[in-house]
């Protein structure tokens, strides 16, 4: 939530760089309709149904069972939230793409309390800028 | 407005001291220590694709059921790409 706050502060830049933010979640769209609505987001959430595409980052790791047992008591009931069995979730990352589709700014860190500042990303955008 | 990181550290120190408004339970918090710890010794930081690798294409529905395809948003130029865990 933190990370779509910092990334809606800097998405006026983002935008005047010539370039597009994206946030992916495993969420169906039902959950990302109202997080989209709350945060009054300017920039689209897509749902990254049953984790295709963090598989293809290798960012999707399995939860274990005690942690999934943390999870269910908090009522975060993530077989519901993604429509799929299994508890799984992609590290959270923060990837920037050029055009010709290769990453230039990869942040993947396994603990969710730290994340690259939006000031890094916009670095990155500004030298990417023709 | 706070830097990212100072915000997510103010989290951090309100969720680690068991007090309001998170009421953590002290199992909790070693919990997702343990957690984090295992996770990062899974070497998954390291496994995932980085810099200089050709990212994936995708097509996904946006929260208007709308989808979205990453070349058609790349013709138009470079993509800052965020994965979140969810709502909750």
């Amino acid at each position: 939530m933190m990370e779509l706050e910092a990334l809606q502060e800097i998405y006026s830049e983002v935008r005047a760089l010539g370039a597009q933010s994206v946030a992916l979640t495993p969420e169906l769209e039902r959950y990302t309709r109202n997080v989209h609505k709350k945060l009054n987001l300017p920039f689209d959430i897509l749902t990254d149904l049953h984790l295709k595409t963090a598989e293809q980052l290798r960012l999707v790791f399995v939860l274990p069972d005690y942690l999934r047992d943390l999870y269910k008591s908090f009522g975060n009931s993530l077989d519901r939230f993604h429509d799929e069995p299994g508890y799984r979730l992609p590290v959270p990352a923060r990837y920037v793409i050029d055009k010709e589709g290769i990453i230039r700014a990869a942040d993947v860190n396994a603990d969710y309390t730290i994340r690259p500042e939006p000031s890094e990303t916009i670095k990155v955008l500004r030298a990417l800028k023709p | 407005m706070a830097s990212l990181q100072s915000r997510l550290d103010e989290f951090k120190k309100a969720f680690e001291s068991g007090a309001p408004p998170y009421n953590a339970p002290h199992e909790a918090i070693e919990t997702t220590h343990r957690a984090t710890a295992e996770l990062k010794a899974s070497g998954i930081e390291n496994i995932a694709l980085k810099v200089g690798d050709r990212a994936p294409e995708f097509t996904l529905f946006n929260q208007d059921h709308v989808n979205v395809n990453s070349a058609d948003l790349l013709r138009q130029g470079p993509i800052v790409v965020s994965f979140f865990r969810g709502h909750w």
